[in-house]
């Protein structure tokens, strides 16, 4: 039996098996053989999950519409599959054309959450594809990688020859080009790594020589080779309107997390939440045109069928024109049956005509993100939303027939106090209050409050960057008094556990090191760390002692100011200096305004034409 | 008006459950632009029924699909538009235009036809060899899965017709809301018969719906 024959025979045996299948519609099977360059597009989780990523949908659609370039997908198999594939000897194999992943040119993956790198080396080595860069050949593909996590990259330096930072849809066409000539004209993978490290945005870590202090910090991070930058500058697409966008999406057989369109509005935001790395990584602000979305909307319609289109962004109630979008594809969408979702709302910008509006289709729950329970709390993270503010939404949507709310917080926010913590519960309280404030006759029936904590991470390029994580205990204590004050009619408490919190504070800011205890805690069996069923923690910690390295020193150790930070040499276009400045106002418990207000001068006012709301002259 | 048509559901995609394939079809629908009818209230879906739902693991090859339309639309014109609409191994083979009076396709379902691949060449042998005596017993029992527990039944008079050629077995089973034997369960029965204790793997293919003609006769459903 050959490995395609054996592989369907496991999918007879396993859990799930569509999710293995591939074929669905608008998936793209080129020409194996006359297509020069062949790109595996690696998503380090389940498909449902990858499936539901708008990145993957992108970069799908970009590579396979050029001529001489070709895109298949991977996802990271359970552990019932796995379990089939290493007895049988299946290697991990494409959705599209069922081919190993070994015989692709180059593999990406995308770097969405810390939680996922152990299933990147498990992928490999169910791929055929050498663990670490020093390990491969020149007949194994290039291993690439973008996305959020690739602002640190060091954590996953040693498997990974080439990261892409920032956005990603014009370094990938570059980056495929130099792997094409590489395979033309026969260049080494040194040469080819060399040429890659040439490209703006690119990150080769293998052309770096890391120091260390004695006490385990970074002394600093410099180029091995000339014309390898001392600093990573990331890209950005300046213009959403004329970047590319996919106009048709692969349609998933089997319901997915987010099985509908995702129409991007808008990327960046200018709120400059202090706990955000998103909102500062993805910084400027770029619109794309109502027109442009329009057309958008309805392509992506046509070509999928889809129910429901989400409006996605990091703070959608900010798009300037946000009424009239939503209002135009109402129209236009209301005879096709489509309904239109607005996730991740923000209460100060939450309309109360468009509330209105999405109710025409359909009555879901509303989010709120207060993230911290006092005015004081909120201030220290500049999430400039107050308590008035979410009564009056919460009043609005209670009075407009809705009866469910959720309401996200976090914990272990830097200066957080019992008081902090309490206020979480008042805020709930009042909450409840609003919807028996409703006459009975004009409220749902039914309320429910769903308050959700999750623990706080400390992440690179945000201002709290330098701050301790709050200790496991710390944590719990924390958790037992919320569950204490939480304790309301109407309300259900969510908590979350903290050890994959606190693994992710240590991988989220991790250096170079940290590479050998992923390897070392793979070899031991951890794999889907993101999933409760499979996380290991004792395991975890097990490969640290293994590595001689101290968990605690990267999750709940201070920085100081002049600390070698491990991603100082990425440079995200915000400076270190306005993240200091932030991190200062913070500790006095001071906001400061919206960009759009005004420039706060986050060091993208030195970059010549790429911020709409920069002033040159700073502050 | 409605549409009856005949549509496949592929090799690749078998492992896909009924209620996957519905949706499927219509989110089809949907890319279509054909003028189907909706039904009314909050959530509107298709009004569309399936004549029978198909296993998961199964692949079928003339699996039939009962649409509703708000304006005429000539069988052409459904093929054509459905076609490009639809995945691969999703396509439309046939179509047919009924009035609003034709009877509901699922009380018509009498039987299936089934190509029944064993995969293992010389257990296929083997079991083909042994239809005659298979289908010479009185009571062929069989255990069948309720909801909550197995029961045992006899599928002799369920059997319309069996054959085998290598290690293909071609079979005719009664399906009816009210009893139906299922290619699993055959395959059970035949094990037994032959002694075989370990999995045998079969790939079902269901290659027709069956319903009866005024003489009393077993015809494609389609065809009635």
């Amino acid at each position: 039996m050959d490995y395609r024959e054996k592989f369907e025979m496991a999918l007879e045996k396993v859990q799930k098996a569509p999710r293995y299948t591939g074929g669905e519609m608008n998936t793209a099977v080129k020409a194996w053989d006359t297509t020069p360059l062949r790109f595996g597009f690696c998503f380090p989780d389940t498909y449902e999950v990858g499936m539901s990523h708008l990145g993957l949908k992108i970069l799908y659609g970009l590579i396979n519409r050029e001529s001489w370039s070709l895109c298949e997908r991977f996802f990271m198999p359970w552990t019932d599959m796995m379990e089939w594939m290493r007895k049988e000897d299946i290697p991990l194999l494409s959705m599209e054309s069922r081919r190993p992943l070994s015989e692709f040119d180059v593999i990406g993956f995308t770097l969405q959450y810390e939680m996922s790198y152990t299933n990147i080396l498990a992928m490999m080595d169910m791929g055929g594809v050498p663990l670490e860069t020093g390990e491969r050949g020149e007949s194994d593909p290039i291993v690439v990688a973008g996305g959020p996590c690739a602002f640190n990259p060091e954590p996953l330096a040693p498997f990974i020859d080439a990261f892409m930072i920032g956005d990603g849809e014009d370094v990938m066409t570059e980056l495929n080009r130099v792997i094409l000539r590489r395979k033309e004209e026969g260049w080494t993978r040194e040469k080819c790594l060399r040429e890659l490290a040439g490209l703006e945005g690119v990150y080769v870590p293998s052309l770096y020589e890391v120091s260390y202090e004695e006490d385990g910090r970074v002394r600093s991070v410099v180029p091995k080779a000339e014309g390898v930058p001392e600093r990573v500058k990331k890209r950005v697409v300046v213009d959403l309107n004329s970047t590319y966008y996919p106009e048709e999406i692969p349609v998933p057989y089997t319901e997915v997390i987010f099985d509908r369109i995702m129409l991007e509005i808008m990327r960046g935001c200018t709120r400059g939440c202090r706990f955000c790395q998103a909102g500062m990584l993805y910084r400027p602000v770029r619109e794309r045109s109502l027109e442009k979305l329009t057309e958008l909307a309805e392509k992506l319609q046509e070509a999928t069928g889809y129910e429901e289109i989400s409006l996605s962004s990091l703070s959608s109630g900010d798009y300037s024109c946000l009424p009239e979008l939503i209002r135009t594809l109402m129209r236009n969408m209301k005879d096709k049956r489509v309904s239109i979702s607005l996730p991740s709302l923000r209460i100060d910008s939450v309309l109360k005509e468009s509330l209105e509006e999405t109710q025409q289709v359909r009555k879901t729950s509303l989010t709120f993100a207060p993230e911290a329970g006092t005015q004081r709390m909120r201030d220290v993270i500049n999430k400039g939303v107050t308590e008035a503010d979410l009564l009056e939404k919460v009043r609005d949507a209670f009075e407009g027939g809705w009866n469910s709310v959720k309401l996200y917080f976090m914990d272990g926010l830097p200066t957080e106090t019992e008081e902090d913590l309490d206020g979480i519960a008042d805020l709930a309280r009042k909450v409840v209050g609003e919807y028996f404030a409703v006459p009975k006759e004009q409220r749902a029936r039914g309320l429910r409050v769903t308050v959700s904590v999750s623990i706080f991470v400390p992440k690179p390029f945000t201002p709290f960057q330098w701050a301790p994580q709050d200790t496991i205990e710390t944590v719990f204590a924390k958790t037992e008094h919320l569950k204490k004050v939480l304790n309301i009619k109407g309300v259900t408490f969510n908590w979350h556990e903290p050890y994959v919190s606190f693994l992710e504070a240590c991988f989220a800011r991790g250096d170079r090191r940290l590479g050998q205890v992923l390897r070392k805690a793979y070899e031991k069996g951890c794999v889907l760390d993101g999933w409760n069923e499979t996380f290991r923690f004792d395991t975890w910690m097990e490969a640290f002692r293994d590595c001689g390295l101290d968990p605690a020193f990267y999750a709940n150790r201070e920085r100081s100011r002049d600390e070698v930070l491990p991603w100082d040499h990425i440079d995200s276009g915000i400076s270190k200096e306005f993240l200091w400045r932030e991190n200062e106002k913070s500790a006095r418990a001071e906001v400061t305004k919206d960009c759009r207000k005004g420039c706060n001068g986050c060091g993208l006012q030195k970059w010549k034409g790429v911020c709409g709301y920069a002033n040159s002259c700073g502050i | 008006m409605r549409i009856l048509a005949v549509f496949e559901k592929g090799e690749r995609i078998r492992h896909i459950g009924h209620l996957d394939i519905q949706r499927s079809v219509q989110r089809g629908l949907r890319r279509s632009g054909l003028p189907v009818a909706y039904s009314q209230g909050f959530n509107p879906h298709i009004l569309i029924t399936f004549a029978s739902a198909l296993s998961t693991g199964a692949c079928g090859k003339r699996e039939i699909m009962d649409v509703t339309m708000t304006e005429e639309v000539t069988a052409e014109e459904f093929l054509a538009r459905i076609n490009r609409a639809m995945p691969p191994e999703m396509q439309v083979s046939e179509a047919r235009a009924v009035d609003q009076r034709y009877p509901s396709l699922m009380g018509l379902v009498r039987a299936a036809e089934y190509d029944l691949l064993i995969r293992d060449q010389e257990t296929g042998k083997r079991l083909t060899a042994l239809i005659p005596e298979f289908l010479a017993r009185d009571t062929i029992p069989a255990m069948r899965k309720t909801k909550t527990k197995l029961v045992e039944c006899d599928i002799k008079p369920l059997i319309l017709s069996l054959r085998g050629k290598e290690n293909h077995l071609y079979a005719t089973l009664v399906l009816t809301e009210r009893e139906s034997c299922k290619p699993q369960m055959l395959l059970e029965a035949l094990k037994q018969q032959a002694n075989i204790e370990e999995d045998v793997r079969m790939l079902v293919t269901r290659t027709a719906l069956l319903g009866e003609d005024d003489q009393g006769v077993l015809v494609p459903l389609e065809k009635l």
